[in-house]
């Protein structure tokens, strides 16, 4: 795929399966946005070949954006409504009825206790609430295949529990998922496949196990680090430090 | 769910949307959902007690209809060619500002992207909710803004007249949507990232000050100076648009088939035309080169600190002053949106002096002029203080201010002087040069020691415009959202412009005094210092 008149992505060849978590790793600006972005529809002038529940999604039909759910980073909302106002709009863009939007939102809201918030304004919420009307947004419509960019930002340990879980059983229930993130240790443990982006190219792709055996490395950090070229996270820490402290020796 | 009245007289049109394969119901939906944020647009962490309710766009059409009076005088009368190019001038005028200074967000709305984009709706549907949103606000506004006039032409000039008047009229509203659209659309696609960003800032303070000046063309275009009958047609009237909507009323109500009307009024048909027709198949590229927006991959500038370093030293004697001083700068230099507010009226300022005095070349020498009070119009420079310096307070970074707090300044006094030595420094001092040094050629040096009465007047005029609105808040810690407050803002705005008629007009009257403005400089260096001292002295 080489995307605009700089190439972000080069020669990404992937086939994803039903019921599979990936884990879409790599350093700032390796392509991992651009490529959900690609597969979303938003960017168009990439070469090479998309497709997505078997049909090249450039051939100008839209419709198989209503089984996808998408968490962007940083994401953007419309935060001067209110949650229900936000998701029953949500929920209609995806071809649902206003009122069973409505009545799935409230109820998925209330699974994470934000029932009593429901009918206020989005731009009052806290980081995590905003990122869990994102969750909810993203899965209200039932998708199959759910892109999931950095979608633990702001949320407290319990609800990381949860969406964690969340995960796991949509995994059983055969849906699709690319979780996208920077938490190495996250990434680890639920993804049964892990692609990791280098320049925009694939630099390793496998089971967590399979990524052990070829790189010797115990974590998926230090897998990360190895295949990344750096290995100097000691040395800039403490140059750090030592810059904060305005120490020349190593005090 | 309350539902909109302009979204069921849309209704209506249903049919043809959905020939134009948009789907309807989607794109109401975006629509009922677009003008519910309209009607909020004040942020609630901010005023939740005191929120205005309701669209405050639609509060401030009444205030357009007002505006709309200064054209009623030229509905009057035979010379029809020239009172329409005018009543058309002024009305693209109005539009096209509006439209470039409230609806370039509608436009460049990058929150669509990632959440209308990602849905499963033909990107179609979503552009023409987009065209719609903005569509509907300018047909509002062209109402408030047409509708007096209108009417004094269906009993000045009767029905075709006026029926004519209503026709170009929409042609006109169509048009100035489009041509807006398109210029962003090329600017877009040839250029990307920070470099377009200031592009549209720049393009948009052409197109304000471009159709100020135009305006003005369109007055030239016509010797008023006597009177004619006889439309007089140059090549260049070609390129002045008020002028195509105006050829019509002379073809079909005077029947004066001159070759030029003819062709003037072709253009005022198929020019807007094509220029929806281009909208049209432009719209997709427009919203793919949309995303270069997100992207910050400008060159880092450099340079040009040597400059401010010295004049940082020059008008600010303490360190902090300084470091907020070089903040203020920075944020003025770097902030779109405050550009955006700015830079037009900056424009106009330094535009405004020379107009007026070039208007008076057609009655006077310039031997004439230089012996006169026309000096005093310099004082246009000065009107834009108020909206500037008002204009200071708000930010579209403003939750970064959280950082002065906690860093341990509780005053904003010491910043407000700061930032209002920044604006001078770096607004209103080379502006009040220029025009001065050009001034002093014309008028010879006598007018020195009232420029100087100028430039102290306009301290003093700052200096109220941050007593009169600032309230303890620091500058740049207010959302420019709540900013665009409708008509009460409107209103201000003028006052504080008023301000500087004010100024003008005592020192016209101290002119007539012997020794006025000596005692008159005396007196202002007083009173500025004094409040200068008052003003910031919790520091």
């Amino acid at each position: 795929m080489n995307f605009g008149t700089h190439n972000v992505l080069q020669g990404i060849d992937l086939d994803v399966y039903r019921g599979q978590i990936i884990g879409y790793i790599g350093p700032n600006g390796a392509g991992k946005s651009t490529t959900l972005k690609i597969m979303l529809g938003l960017l168009d002038d990439y070469e090479g070949n998309v497709e997505i529940f078997g049909e090249n999604i450039a051939n100008g039909d839209v419709s198989y954006k209503r089984w996808i759910g998408y968490v962007p980073e940083n994401a953007e909302l419309y935060d001067t409504l209110t949650a229900a106002e936000y998701l029953t709009f949500v929920g209609e863009l995806y071809g649902m009825s206003r009122k069973e939007a409505e009545e799935k939102a409230l109820a998925l809201l209330t699974q994470f206790e934000m029932e009593d918030v429901f009918h206020q304004r989005i731009s009052s919420f806290s980081k995590g609430m905003r990122q869990k009307v994102i969750l909810v947004s993203s899965m209200l419509h039932n998708p199959d295949l759910i892109f999931l960019d950095e979608p633990l930002s702001g949320l407290d340990a319990n609800s990381v529990m949860v969406i964690k879980d969340i995960m796991e059983q949509l995994k059983e229930q055969g849906k699709t998922i690319f979780y996208s993130s920077h938490m190495m240790d996250i990434v680890e443990r639920i993804s049964n496949r892990i692609v990791l982006l280098v320049n925009g190219k694939i630099a390793a792709d496998g089971t967590f196990e399979e990524l052990k055996e070829q790189n010797k490395e115990g974590s998926l950090e230090g897998i990360f680090n190895q295949l990344t070229g750096f290995d100097a996270h000691k040395e800039t820490a403490e140059k750090f430090v030592q810059i904060v402290t305005g120490n020349e020796s190593n005090g | 769910m309350d539902d909109f009245r302009s979204l069921k007289v849309l209704d209506h049109f249903r049919r043809a949307f959905e020939k134009l394969h948009i789907d309807y119901v989607m794109m109401r939906k975006i629509l009922h959902m677009k003008f519910t944020m309209d009607g909020r647009r004040v942020p609630t962490i901010f005023n939740q007690s005191k929120e205005s309710k309701g669209n405050q766009f639609l509060k401030s059409l009444g205030l357009y209809m007002l505006f709309s009076l200064i054209m009623i005088p030229f509905v009057f009368g035979n010379e029809i060619m020239f009172q329409m190019s005018i009543i058309y001038g002024m009305t693209m005028f109005f539009l096209m500002t509006s439209m470039i200074a409230d609806f370039s967000v509608v436009l460049l709305d990058l929150r669509d992207t990632t959440i209308l984009h990602t849905k499963p709706i033909h990107s179609k549907t979503i552009n023409a909710a987009k065209f719609i949103h903005v569509l509907i606000y300018m047909v509002l506004l062209t109402g408030a803004f047409t509708l007096i006039p209108a009417i004094v032409m269906l009993f000045v000039h009767g029905i075709s007249f006026f029926i004519l008047f209503i026709v170009s009229i929409c042609f006109i509203l169509l048009f100035v949507i489009a041509l807006t659209s398109l210029v962003y659309i090329f600017v877009l696609r040839f250029f990307s990232g920070e470099q377009l960003k200031d592009l549209i800032n720049y393009i948009q303070i052409v197109l304000s000050i471009g159709i100020f000046v135009g305006y003005q063309i369109v007055l030239r275009a016509f010797d008023y100076t006597y009177l004619f009958k006889v439309y007089d047609f140059s090549w260049w009237h070609v390129f002045i648009p008020p002028m195509w909507f105006a050829a019509p009323y002379e073809l079909f109500l005077l029947g004066n088939t001159d070759r030029p009307l003819i062709i003037l009024t072709i253009i005022a048909i198929v020019v807007p035309m094509i220029a929806i027709y281009s909208y049209y198949r432009l719209m997709p590229s427009f919203e793919r080169n949309l995303q270069k927006l997100m992207k910050n991959a400008g060159k880092p500038k450099s340079g040009k600190g040597k400059i401010s370093l010295i004049l940082e030293r020059i008008v600010c004697f303490k360190k902090e002053e300084r470091m907020f001083f070089r903040f203020a700068i920075q944020m003025m230099g770097e902030e779109r949106e405050f550009k955006l507010k700015v830079y037009p009226s900056l424009g106009m300022a330094l535009v405004f002096p020379f107009i007026f005095i070039y208007n008076e070349l057609s009655y006077r020498t310039i031997e004439e002029i230089s012996n006169g009070n026309m000096y005093l119009w310099i004082y246009f420079v000065n009107m834009v203080i108020g909206t500037i310096v008002y204009t200071l307070q708000f930010s579209s970074n403003y939750k970064g201010a959280w950082i002065f707090p906690v860093a341990g300044f509780r005053h904003p006094g010491l910043m407000y002087r700061a930032s209002l030595k920044a604006f001078l420094v770096k607004f209103y001092v080379p502006i009040f040069l220029f025009v001065s040094i050009i001034y002093s050629y014309i008028f010879t040096s006598r007018i020195i020691l009232d420029l100087i009465i100028i430039f102290l007047a306009a301290i003093l005029q700052s200096l109220f415009v941050i007593h009169i609105t600032y309230r303890g808040s620091f500058p740049f810690s207010k959302p420019f959202e709540s900013l665009k407050q409708g008509s009460s803002n409107t209103i201000l705005t003028f006052g504080l412009m008023f301000i500087s008629a004010i100024f003008a007009g005592v020192h016209f009257l101290i002119l007539q005094i012997p020794y006025g403005s000596e005692s008159y400089l005396i007196a202002i260096v007083i009173v500025v210092s004094v409040m200068w001292k008052r003003m910031f002295k919790n520091n």
